[in-house]
Order: structure tokens, then sequence, then C-alpha cells
């Protein structure tokens, strides 16, 4: 329709004018502010581009993402006991102690950390990275996207169904929901942290110590094992209600006597839920889902303001690069991995979402 | 069991929900009040009180230091400035060239209509982590000033959100009326300006409170290019880094108190306009 239009009349002519003409200015403000500096951000992905240093800037070919992206695995030796010639033993555990990790990670021409170490059939491995920081922020960011997308898809729904229910005070209650969404990420990133105290200054160390849990000094967020899931906690309950919101939307979407067929056959609540709700909600799930990963990949406010440089999450990796090291090139080779990890789900986003013109 | 008692049951689990579920998305809040309302002796009580109390007897008692420091602050107060000068600018600059946008994709017929549609959605999605260091060195290079450059960075995310928006609250409106009055001589641009303008300024309401509460709200570009120049600081950026003025510890009580009083313009704003809210976020995800 729009081709045979566009040929046609000197109105179809000047409506496709206008149309350029109205479009322009967008198009030229995110030229300038989107493309231009992601294609710059590219090129210094491949330079040593760093701010207020003498050395001249020059092109380091791909070492950038070399150095951000490299791992390996080795062997680690036991120690051999001189006198027996046998492995040493601990007393107390009964474990075979082992040789330093860093005597067998390469340090030429990239020196590798350790990043874990495991067992595999009685071997004992360590996982080098040239950059642990990077590749740990990848895995956690992953990690966190992963399970928080989980939660609020769960916890979602259940606040969606709930606001969808009949009762009094439905409108206040979609409003109440509302309010996690609207307070800045900066305000309750601090409120959970001082809630998170690690003694019972803090309200969940209160509250645990209470109900006869921990001794009221668990370090939330301090402790390694603990970070990850407070920033799960924070995070869930921050975006829960944007998922409830868009699966509430859909569930409207959904004619209403369908449900009427299903009351007559006797159909119960939960079968109702899992045989009609869930399978026409499936576009709804694949677009929210995809979304809020997206979006929790990119994560920073909350690591960077609870965790600080404890625990990077890809973002914040990024943004300590630039601002603390001022080292513009690595950042940019980061930047650039954290563009391709997101568009490729972003991809599958818009595949999902189909996008359609209703005009063509 | 009769269907009436099963009936009752159901309604009562259904209560009990809707409770559990109202604490737990209030009581951050909740706790962040109450926190703000003590003592910095209060608050290093072990174990903690639900409210206020003085650590020698027990009874309640409020503290208004908190408010009194953060409102004499001069680091807060320059950020409540800094922040509404830039929301509103970026609101202001989104909506008048998101209209247009929004206009051509949704109402008018032009050839490469689809491949803006999928350009204006995916930048919709665009990360700012992607381009934060070529921003900061184009800033840095132009010497630009970092409220201009919060303003101007801002419409990254917030173009491309406006733009889809607004396109899709124009596709809701009849085409009819658009062809009736080029039929009755208007030019494309004169139906846009006097017709449908005036028609989408429901959405357009929608629209510019989401912009506004995305501006406000920002932290990555507001810390990165404020961060040579602390006077543009905007409420997130002061809020996550608060600059203490009596103690030498984290002054929780006046970060409680700050956090408080910049979330309340916005919970405000969702309490009033709760639909409109619901109805631009779920426009702008759900319908393609």
């Amino acid at each position: 329709m729009a081709k045979g239009a566009a040929g046609g009349s000197d109105l179809a002519r000047q409506e496709q004018r206008l149309a350029y003409v109205l479009l322009a200015p967008t198009f030229l403000i995110l030229l300038a502010i989107a493309i231009y500096p992601l294609l710059s951000v590219f090129y210094y992905s491949f330079t040593n581009e760093t701010f207020a240093s003498a050395t001249p800037t020059e092109s380091v070919g791909l070492s950038n993402y070399q150095n951000l992206l490299s791992m390996t695995i080795r062997t680690v030796p036991p120690k051999i006991d001189e006198t027996t010639g046998q492995p040493q033993v601990d007393p107390d555990t009964g474990e075979t102690k082992y040789q330093s990790a860093v005597a067998v990670l390469p340090r030429e021409p990239l020196r590798f950390k350790q990043l874990t170490q495991f067992n595999l059939f009685g071997t004992q491995y360590v996982l080098g990275a040239s950059d642990p920081d990077f590749i740990r922020s990848i895995w956690d960011t992953i990690l966190f996207a992963v399970v928080t997308v989980f939660l609020e898809l769960v916890l979602g729904m259940v606040v969606a169904l709930i606001v969808n229910a009949n009762f009094k005070g439905r409108g206040l209650m979609r409003a109440l929901i509302l309010v996690p969404w609207a307070v800045p990420t900066a305000v309750s990133s601090q409120m959970w942290a001082y809630m998170l105290q690690p003694n019972r200054t803090g309200f969940f160390n209160t509250f645990l110590w209470r109900i006869g849990l921990g001794g009221g000094e668990i370090p939330f967020l301090s402790d390694p094992a603990w970070q990850l899931p407070s920033m799960i906690l924070i995070d869930v309950w921050k975006t829960t209600p944007f998922m409830a919101l868009l699966l509430l939307a859909g569930i409207q979407l959904i004619p209403g006597d369908i449900y009427e067929a299903a009351n007559v056959d006797g159909a119960g609540a939960m079968r109702k839920f899992f045989q009609l709700t869930l399978p026409l909600l499936r576009g709804t799930i694949a677009v929210a889902l995809v979304f809020r990963t997206l979006d929790a990949l990119r994560v920073f406010d909350l690591f960077q303001i609870v965790l600080g440089q404890a625990r990077y999450s890809m973002a914040s990796f990024t943004y300590y690069q630039l601002i603390q090291n001022r080292a513009m090139g690595y950042s940019s080779a980061s930047s650039v991995i954290i563009f391709i990890v997101l568009s490729a789900f972003a991809i599958i986003y818009m595949r999902s979402l189909g996008v359609q013109s209703n005009e063509q | 069991m009769s269907s009436k008692t099963k009936q009752r049951i159901s309604r009562i689990l259904l209560y009990i929900l809707i409770v559990v579920m109202a604490i737990w998305m209030l009581f951050p809040f909740y706790w962040a009040v109450n926190s703000s309302f003590k003592s910095e002796q209060q608050l290093a009580m072990m174990p903690t009180t639900f409210v206020p109390r003085a650590p020698a007897t027990q009874d309640i008692s409020f503290y208004l230091r908190n408010y009194e420091a953060v409102l004499t602050n001069q680091a807060f107060l320059r950020a409540i400035v800094n922040s509404a000068i830039v929301a509103v600018s970026v609101t202001a600059l989104a909506l008048a060239v998101g209209a247009f946008a929004g206009f051509a994709l949704g109402k008018l017929r032009y050839r490469g209509k689809t491949g803006t549609l999928y350009v204006i959605l995916a930048m919709t999605m665009f990360p700012q982590i992607a381009v934060l260091s070529g921003l900061y060195a184009v800033i840095n290079r132009f010497q630009i000033s970092a409220i201009s450059s919060l303003v101007l960075t801002y419409l990254l995310f917030s173009l491309p959100f406006t733009a889809w928006v607004l396109t899709s609250f124009f596709r809701e409106l009849p085409t009819e009326i658009f062809q009736s009055a080029q039929v009755d001589g208007a030019s494309p641009f004169q139906t846009f300006y006097m017709i449908m303008l005036p028609l989408t300024a429901p959405a357009l309401v929608t629209t510019g409170l989401l912009a506004f509460i995305g501006a406000w709200n920002e932290y990555l570009f507001a810390l990165t290019f404020t961060s040579v120049q602390p006077d543009a600081r905007t409420l997130p950026v002061v809020i996550a880094n608060f600059p203490s003025q009596f103690s030498q510890q984290i002054p929780f009580g006046e970060i409680m108190a700050a956090g408080v009083l910049s979330s309340l313009p916005l919970i405000l704003l969702v309490f009033i306009f709760q639909r409109r809210i619901v109805a631009g976020l779920t426009a702008g995800a759900v319908k393609g």
C-alpha cells in the first residue's frame, strides 16, 4: 500500500516528504549521541588510550580483548612429602595439600591469575584468567540476570493475578505496587544497604536473630557468598512491580468468555491458570522475559552503590576502568563485549516481539 | 465443604496475600522513614527498633535533625535544582522531538517505515554503558558543561522511548480523522499540529511523566559526567555518595532523610497518575 500510494498522488508524495522531515531530528540526535559514540568506542577499543597520561596513544590491535577474555585451565600438582615421596595430606581434614596455583599459571605473554580451583576425578585444577575481575563480572552478571528474572517472573505473576482479582481497594493496590519501581535506584540501594548492615543495627540481622537464625552478625554485603543473593533480593523487590504490570496488561487482554466456558466445565482455579491463562500469556511472558533480561544484564546502579569495587557487574567494571583507571581503551573494549552480549539478546527480543507497521 | 465456605476461604486467602504483598512492597520504604527519624545513637541500637526509641528509656522519640541537616545541606539543595533542570529539559526536548517521530511512525505512509520502526525499537534497548567512554571523550573534547551534557545524553534513552510509546498512541487514533482533514484541504503538517496533537495530549502527559521519572532517577551518566564538576551533581549521585556534615561514619540517618525527600515527589506522581503510568509502561513494552 505504501509503495503504491507513494508513487501516486501529490498528496501521498507530500505525506512521504513530511514523514522524513518529522523523523529527521530524532535520527540526527540518535546519530550524534548513540551511533557516533558507539563507533568511537569500537575505535578506542583497539588502542591503549588513557586519560591524562603521557604515553602516546597507539593501536594495540586485539590486545585489550585478549587481556579481558583470556582464560586457561592448568592442573595443580600436589605437594610431595620429601621423605616418603607421597602427596602430603592435611592431618586434620584428610585432604591432599596442593601447590600454589601461582606457580602453574603462565606469566608470559599474559600474566594469569587464579579465578577458581576445582577438583575433578581426583585431580586439582585451577582456572586462571588474565583479568579475573572481568571474567567474574561476566559470570556474576549473567547469574544475577537469570536468577532475578526468573524470580521476578514467578512473583510478578502472583502479584499480577492478585491485582487482577476483584476486591475493595484494588486501585490503591495497583498504585502501591508502583512504589518500588518509582523510588530512584540510588535511594533504594542505600535503603537496602542499611537494612542489610552486618550487625543487629540492620533490619535483616535483627529479624533473623529474633526468629533464631544466625547470630545477628551475618555480613550480607562483605561476605562473597552473601553478596549476590543480597543483590538479587534488592533487584527482585525493585523490579517485580514492572514485571507484574506487563503481565497484568497481558492478562487483561484475555477475553473473559474463555473463563466463563471453563466455569461451565467446572474447572478449578489452578487448572484454569495452567491450562488457560499461562498458555495465552506465552507471548507476553516471552517479551517480558527478554526485556527484563536485557535490563538485568546491564545492571549498574545497584552494584556500584552497594558493592563498589568489592564485586563488579559488567557495567560497573567498565565504569571503574574508565573513571578510576582512566583506561579509555580497555574500558571501551569491555563496553564492546557488553554491547555484543546485549545485542544477541536484543535480536531474540525483536524476533519474539515481531514489529509490525500496520500501514504496510 | 459447601461452595460458599470454599468461596469465603479463598476470599480470606486473597486478603492475606494482599496484606503480605503490601508489606513486602512498602516495608523498605517504611524502614527508610523510620531510620530517617533516628539520631546516630538510635541508629546504633542493637537490636534495632521498629520505631525510633530513646536508647536509655526505650520511649518513642523522634529525632528531626536529619531533615534539618539535609535541608540545609548545600550539595543536596543544589542537587534538587540540578535534577529538576535536567529532568524537565530532557522531558520537554524528548516530547517535542519524539512527538514528530511518533506521528510519522504511527500515522504517515512512507518508504522504509519498517526499517525506521526497527531502529527506534532497537534504540529503546540501547545499553548506555556501551557508549559511556565514547560520550565521555566527546564531552571532554568539546568542554561541554556537565548539566548540558546530561540533558543531551539523556536523550539517548528518553527520545527512543518517547517516540516508541507515542507511535503506539498515534496509531490508535482513527485514520478517518486524519483523512477527512486532508480532504478538507489541510496539509499533513496542519493535520498533525491542529488535530492530532491535541488528541494525543493525554498520551503526551503519560509519556512525559515516564521520561521525567527516567531522567530524575538516572545514575550512570550523572555519576560519570559530573565526576569533575561536583556542582552539577544530581540527586541520585548525591544520595549515593552522601557528603557527611557532622559525622565521620556513613551518615545513614541523613541519607535516609534525603532519600525519603527525593522519593516523595515520585511517589506522589505515582499515586496521582497511576493509570496513565501503567498505560504508558505497558504501551512501550507490550504493544508491537
